[in-house]
C-alpha cells in the first residue's frame, strides 16, 4: 500500500517537475526569437513625445506570443533601435538619426553588443526606464495571430549616458573627437 | 637587491619616457578645434524689432541691434545658455556673443569713428562681418524662431544653421515646426524645440567635421602684388618658361587634399583660389603637427622665396580660413 501511494507521490512531483521545465524552457525560447527579431530588424519605434533633457520617449512595438517577453524585449529594442535604427518624425514630434554613424558597426563589434544586450545582465539596462510602469495601453496589443502578439511599451531611454558609454568604449566617435 | 630596486627604477623611468613620448605626440597630432558662436538671424531681429536704421544714400536699411537684443529678449538668452550647455556636454563649448560684442565695443574711439563714417556712406562691413572679425568663429550657429498662433495655441517654428565664417557655406542645419500647447508657457516650448533639435544638428556638424577629416579643411587662398612690383602673375619663369600663375597653380595640385582647389579669378595681378582642401596635418621634426591656412600659404611663400624663383612675398590671414599672399615685397 505503502509502495503504490511513494510510486504515486514521484509521479506526481515528475510530472510537475517536467510541466515547469517546459514552462522555462518555452519562456527561454520565447527570448531567444525575440532576440534574433531585434537582431534581425523586426521591431519599430515611433516618437511619443520630447523627452527631457538627455532622454527621448519612443514608444517601442516588438513581436511575440508572449506579452511579458515583448515588455522585457521592447526595452532592448528601444535601446538596439537608438544606436542602430534611429526613428521617423511623428506628425511634429522629431524623429532622431542612430547614434551609430557605421553601417557596420554591430558586425565589428558583434561580441561587445552580445554582452550588451544580454538578457539580465546586460549594460543595456542602464539606460531605459519603462514609462507609465510597463503598463501598455488597450491599443497597443495588437494580436496578429494565434500565436503572436505586437505589443507597443512606452520607454524612455538616457541618450546622452547611452551615447557616453559608447564613446568611452572607442564605437563611436565622439563630435570633438580628432580636435 | 640593490641590483632590482636599480632594475625596477630603471624600468619606471623607461616607462616614464615613453609615456611622456606618446602624449607629446598624441597632443601634436590634434587638429586645431573649429571655434563655434550663435547669433541671431537678421530674419529674427528684424521681426522682433532689435534693428538699426539708417539712410544709405536714400535706401532706408535696416540692420540688426545685436546689443539690444541681448539686453533685452530673455528668450534669446534661454535658448543660447540652453545651447551652449548641450554643445559643452559634447565637448565644444561656444564662444560668449555678448562678450564677443562686448570686446567689439571696446575697440578705439578712431575705429568707432571711422566704423561710423562708413556706415552713412555706406555699409562695407556688416555688423555680422565686424562681429566674425572679433569673435573669429569658424562656424556660425545662426538661430531663428517664430511663433505661431492659432485660437489659443501656440507653436514654435525652429530653425538652426550652421554655417562656415569664411566659406558662407551651410555646413548643418535643423529645422521644424513643435507641437501646438495652450498651456505651455513660451520658455518651455523654446527648450522643448532646442531639445528636439540639436541632435541633428549635431549629426550633421557630424559629417561636415567627417569631411574635414577625409577631403581636408577648406579654406581661401589669394594671391595679389604690390604696385611697385615689376613682375607680375604672367611673368615667366624656370627653363620651361611657365607663367608665374601656372607655378603657383600646380603647386596648389601638389599640395592640396587630393589636387583639389578651384581657381576662381586669375589676372595678371591677382588670383583667387577658392574651396582648397588643405590636409589637417603636416610633418614637422619627424612629428605632426595640425596645419592651419597661415601654415599653409607659408608653404607656399616660402616656395615662391626659393630658387629658382626668388621671390619676396609677404602672408597676411584672417582667422583660420583665409590667407592673402602679397608677391614682390614684405
Amino acid at each position: 500500500m505503502k509502495t503504490i501511494k511513494s510510486i504515486q507521490l514521484s509521479s506526481i512531483i515528475l510530472i510537475l517537475s517536467l510541466f515547469a521545465y517546459a514552462q522555462t524552457a518555452n519562456a527561454q525560447k520565447g527570448k531567444k526569437k525575440a532576440d534574433k527579431e531585434t537582431i534581425a530588424w523586426r521591431y519599430e519605434l515611433e516618437a511619443i513625445a520630447t523627452g527631457v533633457q538627455g532622454t527621448y520617449q519612443i514608444k517601442a512595438w516588438s513581436y511575440s506570443k508572449n506579452v511579458e517577453t515583448a515588455i522585457e524585449q521592447a526595452k532592448k529594442n528601444a535601446v538596439h533601435g537608438i544606436i542602430f535604427k534611429g526613428f521617423p518624425n511623428k506628425g511634429r514630434i522629431q524623429g532622431q538619426k542612430p547614434l551609430a554613424r557605421d553601417s557596420q558597426l554591430y558586425d565589428k563589434n558583434k561580441k561587445f553588443f552580445k554582452n550588451f544586450f544580454k538578457t539580465g545582465s546586460g549594460d543595456y539596462m542602464k539606460f531605459v526606464t519603462l514609462a507609465n510602469n510597463g503598463n501598455i495601453a488597450a491599443g497597443d496589443r495588437i494580436k496578429l495571430s494565434k500565436k503572436e502578439y505586437k505589443i507597443g511599451v512606452i520607454i524612455s531611454v538616457n541618450v546622452s549616458e547611452l551615447r557616453k558609454h559608447l564613446e568611452d568604449e572607442g564605437l563611436i566617435k565622439s563630435l570633438s573627437d580628432g580636435f | 637587491m640593490g641590483f632590482n630596486t636599480n632594475k625596477l627604477i630603471m624600468r619606471k623611468i623607461l616607462l616614464l619616457l615613453l609615456t611622456s613620448i606618446l602624449f607629446v605626440n598624441t597632443s601634436f597630432s590634434q587638429a586645431k578645434k573649429p571655434t563655434i558662436m550663435i547669433v541671431p538671424s537678421d530674419n529674427w531681429c528684424i521681426i522682433n524689432g532689435f534693428v538699426m536704421e539708417f539712410d544709405n544714400q536714400g535706401t532706408k536699411v535696416k540692420i540688426p541691434n545685436y546689443k539690444k537684443a541681448f539686453q533685452e529678449s530673455t528668450e534669446l538668452l534661454l535658448v543660447i545658455s540652453t545651447i551652449n550647455g548641450l554643445m559643452a556636454e559634447r565637448g565644444f563649448p561656444l564662444k560668449n556673443m555678448e562678450s564677443a560684442i562686448k570686446t567689439l565695443e571696446a575697440n578705439s574711439a578712431e575705429e568707432s569713428m571711422l566704423s561710423s563714417k562708413e556706415a552713412s556712406m555706406g555699409v562695407s562691413e556688416s555688423p555680422i562681418d565686424k562681429l566674425k572679425k572679433v569673435a573669429k568663429a569658424d562656424i556660425i550657429m545662426q538661430l531663428t524662431w517664430t511663433i505661431n498662433r492659432t485660437g489659443p495655441e501656440k507653436s514654435i517654428t525652429f530653425i538652426l544653421q550652421g554655417l562656415d565664417a569664411y566659406t558662407d557655406k551651410q555646413i548643418a542645419t535643423a529645422t521644424g515646426t513643435g507641437d501646438p500647447s495652450s498651456a505651455a508657457e513660451l520658455p518651455v516650448l523654446l527648450k522643448e524645440a532646442v531639445l528636439s533639435h540639436i541632435d541633428n544638428f549635431n549629426a550633421s556638424l557630424m559629417s561636415h567635421f567627417d569631411d574635414l577629416f577625409t577631403n581636408g579643411r577648406e579654406v581661401t587662398i589669394r594671391i595679389k602684388k604690390w604696385d611697385d612690383w615689376e613682375n607680375d602673375l604672367e611673368t615667366e619663369y624656370g627653363k620651361d618658361d611657365y607663367e608665374l600663375g601656372e607655378i603657383i597653380e600646380d603647386w596648389l595640385a601638389d599640395n592640396t587634399v587630393k589636387g583639389r582647389y578651384n581657381t576662381t579669378d586669375a589676372t595678371e595681378n591677382m588670383m583667387l583660389f577658392e574651396q582648397v582642401r588643405i590636409p589637417l596635418y603636416y610633418e614637422r621634426n619627424g612629428k605632426q603637427r595640425a596645419m592651419d591656412t597661415r601654415r599653409f600659404a607659408k608653404q607656399l611663400s616660402a616656395y615662391l622665396k626659393n630658387k629658382p624663383y626668388l621671390i619676396i612675398n609677404k602672408v597676411m590671414t584672417k582667422g583660420l580660413g583665409e590667407a592673402t599672399i602679397i608677391l614682390g615685397g614684405k
